[in-house]
């Protein structure tokens, strides 16, 4: 028992006893090292002299494994690296010795045996590389290898220019039109690669940009001497698509941007003004002939360069402006609104094409081709006039038979241009004359046209500017419906007289002229008085004033030989004629006198009446084209016509005379003033106290959707404000207005 | 076709017969894959390798199934240096144990420390290995666990410590009086070597600095922080690019919230914010705020100034932001857990804003014995870690239900752990033994 506790104890006194490490190092054989180094030496050079197949790769693994093992790290590392520069220096010289074309070939063959002979060289050293390497801060074999590589071979003093030389010359002569061996290139390329980016970049990127840069210098002076400008970007096209080319078969993929940098500037940025410019041939010439390929490649191609596009745009925008203002100003063109307007939208549509086509539907060309229509269209005045007449034209007969479609592309096309019109009041003033005209004489070609029109106009304007137009649309419809109305509860009373047809316009939405009402015959006054009775009794505390200069009428006449005809005249035209039941020959006194027409319209009534070949319904003494005072007009008897209704000067809407043209300007100015005092008023209000300009920015702000406010006009209107004690000016700094509620 | 596909080896007198197949699988990169290459005479009727055949055999074996079995008469450490030889070591590390889940960790190993008393930190390497700061000493293992050359720092006690990548340590130090020493540097994990300093400069002049706590913004983010203490009150957070070593940046420490003390950094991605704690007996009152670095500024901060009145009451001693960003998870001395949402507004007002669970009415009655140590938190892939006394709970789920528990029976509390390299690692406050645990490789079935 007692034994057995003593033994226990020296057990575990023996387990605490720890044996001490050897204090002097247990030395292997000293020549073991050495002679396990000599081994892997000649491994090494047999593996260089593709000898390896004697080799054993197990006993080499052993060998280096048992060198780390036993702290020969050193040793084997430093061996190794003294063993391949060695070699590296015998390769150099024969990669030095090769002839010629032969030397690319030599070095390529060489890297080829070296990548592999280092491949073999890393299995055996494997641990090393995994156990000595990371403790003492070595480089790993392979950086080794691909390092020595570099410092005996690519840099050795007889090889680094050659091998430079020789690589930028197969380059430019493959430029030249040469065939070289595309594949040797690549493996060169991806050896320089391989050996590290800076030693790719500073060998062979560089050189090669540098030449590359002063041979196209060089090659675009050449061209852009003897070249247009379409077949110069073809040439630069080429070039670009070449070098790109070049890179994808044996260039480093990050060279494509620096070379194709390199052709862009010297190919492109350098000659930019001058190809845009170029005469003849420049992108002008390119725009008037609808060019679309050259036009898409310089747009391609110069949008690789800065400043690139902004040189087309504005080449391209002042020759718009240009080219817009002589259309606008063009004496000629102003005789036919029509054809005006048309010429507008063609040259809208051509560079629409082109900048979809060509310039890839790039938005700041769009830009740029609005900015300049807005430009030039306002040069002239008559602008919104000539727009209205357009689409006067157009709803009258001009779409008669096409589809909702082509309709609504019509009126696209015409909103476009309404948008870039700074007056649209002025537009709306005559847009509402000759709606007028057309609704009125019942010439218009489709309601839902002119329907579509008006919701155009709302949506770009709002509901203000086209309320009075719908309002128009409104009294029509009522109209007909008072008509049927008033037919039904008096066809006894008013027997077999001629037909009324009264249209019931609202004051303020119509643009009536304060005319006084001509004699009407007596047959049609009797009906008119009637009608106003039964209108003035279903609506009391209006009042009706009749329109004669509006209307028209249907009247039946028998000429000789009992000829008879339809005629299709107008309320004036038809009180002409109706004197003429009663009298063979009349003086234009006595009809002046008996119908009391203004004598503007009179004349041009007579006219159309006895000077209009076919519809001469009346003969005139003596026969001229004008009308004067003294002229005396007859029945003409001898009234002949194919036709049984003969439709006689209708009233058509007309670009207006000078005088008129004043007028209506007047008319516009008028209107703006009370806009402008109520935007005033409406600014002040918020503000309470403001400074003149700031007033008048804002105001032109606020009515730029409708016009361009005059500042001189805007100081008027606060004066009038001013004077009628809806501002006043403050009493220290007389530049500030201040609101009196 | 399939004799020539047949390998056979004699491994130091044992014959093997394998097929080519099986053997890529151990990579071009390693000894068998070069034996067999063409560059090498290949065909021969038998290789001849002289070493181990058991470990060999174990090694196959690994390469057959992908899994590894080590027999019992095989020491682990044979197996690693036989691995070695054979360029293997890496399919063995990544046979070894599976991807990380707090549910199915199994105890690995345990560590004996070198001596007893507190340990400062514990960090997981993302290899697997770890290291222990004790004082002024930081040991480090590897990822098998032994032991490699201490990274000594000449008696500067160690603050925090932290592994930029596998073989990089950086290691934060308190600044002796007089000596203008201190700061923070990165070593090498592998030979314990300096590889470069940390500076601050204030107006452009290089000032000695005491570091505390760390943190890593992340893979592609390469700024690292520290909180730092000036000599001159210049407090606040420092930034630097972990790889040049250069200062980026520098966050002043405002009045009202104290950042040169941190106990706790931790960059959060999703709100390009640095979550700052400072704790506990640190301060007397807990201050917990995100800095945003671009403009200065603090946009979220809490603080529980005003409600904690005597020792009693439940203070905040660590906190740790939970991994969707959306609210900080924090512990008390009662091992409750609490959390703040982070997208409330501002709540500065007197940190009402923590919700406590009741875990303590259920577990510790008690207010703690006194050799305890403080709790930390730590979140790993939507799990959540706490670790209070001698024990590390899991929590899962987003209703963080404590679903396994970790107890060692010796060292005592634990006083840091740390999750890296799919492994939880926990030093004991005692004997500053730290414990291993790893999820095991995928059942076969």
């Amino acid at each position: 028992m007692n034994s057995q506790s003593q033994s226990q104890s020296q057990s575990q006194r023996r387990k605490n006893f720890k044996i001490e490490a050897f204090k002097h190092k247990v030395e292997l054989d000293p020549k073991y090292a050495e002679r396990t180094w000599k081994v892997l030496e000649h491994a090494i050079h047999e593996i260089y002299n593709n000898n390896a197949s004697r080799l054993s790769f197990e006993e080499l693994y052993r060998s280096a494994y048992n060198m780390v093992l036993h702290k020969y790290g050193d040793k084997l590392y430093s061996g190794l690296v003294a063993t391949m520069t060695a070699h590296l220096n015998k390769i150099a010289k024969s990669v030095e010795s090769a002839q010629g074309g032969l030397f690319l070939e030599k070095l390529n063959h060489k890297w080829a045996d070296h990548n592999k002979a280092l491949q073999m060289i890393r299995d055996i050293l494997m641990y090393m590389d995994r156990s000595y390497v990371p403790t003492s801060h070595k480089t790993p074999v392979h950086e080794l290898g691909l390092n020595l590589w570099r410092d005996h071979i690519i840099h050795s003093p007889n090889i680094q220019a050659r091998l430079q030389d020789t690589l930028l010359d197969l380059v430019q002569r493959e430029r030249t039109g040469d065939v070289i061996n595309r594949g040797l290139m690549r493996n060169i390329t991806k050896m320089l690669m391989d050996l590290g980016s800076s030693v790719y970049q500073d060998d062979f990127e560089k050189p090669f940009l540098d030449v590359s840069a002063s041979f196209y210098s060089g090659e675009s002076q050449q061209f852009i001497e003897c070249c247009d400008c379409g077949s110069y970007l073809k040439k630069a096209e080429r070039r670009l698509n070449e070098e790109m080319e070049r890179v994808s078969h044996y260039l480093d993929a990050k060279t494509e941007v620096k070379i194709t940098s390199a052709v862009e500037r010297e190919m492109i940025a350098n000659h930019m003004q001058r190809l845009v410019h170029m005469d003849n041939s420049g992108l002008v010439n390119m725009l008037i002939d609808d060019k679309y390929d050259d036009l898409s490649r310089m747009y391609s191609l110069f949008k690789r360069v800065p400043e690139g596009l902004s040189t087309i745009r504005d080449v391209m925008t002042s020759y718009l402006r240009e080219r817009g203002r002589v259309l606008v100003t063009d004496t000629e063109r102003l005789k036919d609104p029509v054809e005006f307007v048309q010429c507008l939208l063609n040259e809208k549509d051509k560079h629409d094409k082109i900048i979809s086509t060509a310039f890839n539907n790039d938005k700041t060309f769009q830009n740029a081709l609005n900015s300049s229509f807005e430009y030039f269209i306002n040069l002239n005045n008559r602008s919104p006039e000539f727009i209205s007449l357009y689409l006067d034209d157009k709803l009258r007969k001009g779409l008669k038979g096409a589809s909702e479609e082509e309709v609504e592309v019509v009126l696209d096309k015409v909103m476009m241009l309404f948008r870039y019109l700074q007056e649209k009041d002025v537009f709306e003033k005559y847009y509402k004359q000759h709606l007028a005209k057309r609704l009125l004489s019942g010439k218009t070609v489709s309601d839902d046209a002119e329907r579509s029109m008006i919701v155009k106009l709302k949506t770009e304007c709002g509901y203000q500017f086209t309320s009075k137009l719908e309002g128009m649309f409104t009294d029509m419809k009522t109209s007909e419906d008072t008509m049927l109305d008033f037919y039904a509860k008096q066809s006894a009373e008013l027997g077999d007289g001629p037909t009324l047809a009264v249209q019931i316009l609202t004051t303020g939405s119509w643009p009536t002229q304060l005319t006084a009402a001509c004699n009407l015959p007596p047959e049609i006054l009797t009906v008119c008085e009637k009608f106003r009775t039964y209108y003035l009794g279903t609506h009391s505390g209006r009042r009706l004033t009749w329109q004669t200069n509006m209307g028209t009428a249907d009247i039946k006449a028998t000429f000789g030989k009992g000829h008879k005809h339809e005629l299709n005249v107008s309320t004036y035209q038809m009180c002409v004629l109706m004197l003429f039941n009663s009298a063979d020959g009349l003086t234009y006194r006595e009809i002046e006198q008996a119908t009391e027409i203004p004598a503007l319209d009179l004349k041009r009534c007579l006219q159309s009446l006895a000077c209009v070949k076919g519809k001469n319904v009346l003969r005139k003494e003596p026969m001229s084209k004008d009308i004067s005072e003294e002229d005396v007009f007859y029945f003409n008897d001898k009234f002949t016509s194919k036709f049984v209704k003969v439709k006689i000067g209708t009233v058509v809407a007309q670009k207006e005379s000078e005088p008129e043209k004043q007028e209506t300007r007047q008319r516009v100015e008028e209107d703006r003033k009370p806009q402008i005092e109520a935007a005033i008023v409406r600014i002040m209000k918020s503000r309470r106290v403001l400074d003149h300009n700031s007033i008048v920015a804002e105001v032109t702000k606020q009515l730029q959707s409708r016009f361009l406010p005059n500042p001189v006009v805007i100081k008027k209107r606060i004066e009038s404000l001013i004077e009628r004690e809806f501002l006043e000016r403050d009493k220290a700094d007389r530049k500030l207005y201040r609101y009196l509620a | 076709m399939a004799s020539r596909d047949r390998v056979r080896f004699n491994i130091g007198g044992q014959l093997f017969e394998t097929t080519s197949t099986t053997l890529a699988n151990a990579g071009r990169e390693s000894m068998l894959g070069a034996l067999l290459d063409e560059s090498w005479n290949p065909g021969q009727p038998e290789y001849f390798i002289d070493r181990n055949p058991a470990c060999f055999s174990t090694l196959l074996d690994l390469l057959r199934t992908g899994a590894l079995h080590i027999p019992s008469n095989v020491p682990e450490k044979l197996l690693y240096r036989e691995a070695l030889y054979y360029g293997l070591l890496d399919h063995v590390r990544g046979a070894k144990w599976g991807p990380f889940d707090g549910n199915t960790l199994r105890l690995a190993d345990s560590v004996p420390g070198r001596a007893p008393g507190d340990g400062t930190a514990i960090r997981g390497a993302p290899d697997g290995g770890c290291c222990v700061a004790h004082g002024s000493v930081v040991h480090v293992y590897n990822w098998m666990l032994e032991e490699r050359r201490p990274i000594s720092l000449d008696y500067q006690q160690v603050n925090d410590v932290g592994y930029i990548d596998a073989n990089s340590i950086v290691i934060t130090a308190r600044e002796r009086l007089g000596k203008g020493d201190g700061g923070m540097a990165v070593f090498s994990a592998a030979t314990g070597e300096l590889r470069h300093r940390f500076r601050v400069e204030h107006g452009r002049q290089p000032k000695s600095f005491t570091a505390g706590a760390l943190s890593l913004a992340g893979l592609d983010d390469h700024r690292i922080f520290s909180s730092c203490k000036g000599r001159l009150n210049e407090y606040g957070i420092g930034v630097w690019d972990h790889n040049t070593g250069q200062q980026v940046d520098f966050f002043y420490e405002h009045p009202g919230c104290s950042l040169g003390d941190a106990d706790k950094l931790q960059w959060l991605p999703s709100k390009n914010c640095l979550m700052v704690a400072t704790l506990f007996p640190r301060t007397d009152n807990c201050f917990i705020g995100l800095l945003d670095l671009r403009d200065k500024s603090i946009p979220w901060c809490w603080s529980d100034a005003g409600i904690t009145m005597n020792l009693e009451d439940k203070r905040v001693l660590h906190a740790i932001a939970m991994e969707d960003g959306h609210s900080i998870c924090v512990i008390n001395q009662y091992d409750d857990l609490g959390f703040i949402d982070l997208r409330a507004g501002n709540t500065n007002s007197a940190g009402t804003g923590v919700r406590w669970s009741s875990r303590s009415k259920l577990m510790n009655q008690k207010a703690p014995y006194e050799e305890s140590c403080y709790p930390k938190l730590a979140t790993h892939n939507g799990q959540l870690f706490s670790c209070m006394n001698d024990s590390i709970s899991v929590f899962s789920g987003s209703e963080h239900v404590l679903t396994s528990t970790l107890r060692r029976s010796y060292g005592g509390s634990i006083c840091d752990f740390s999750i890296g390299g799919d492994r939880l690692f926990a030093l004991h406050n005692e004997e500053n033994v730290f414990d291993v645990w790893d999820s095991p490789p995928c059942p076969i079935i």
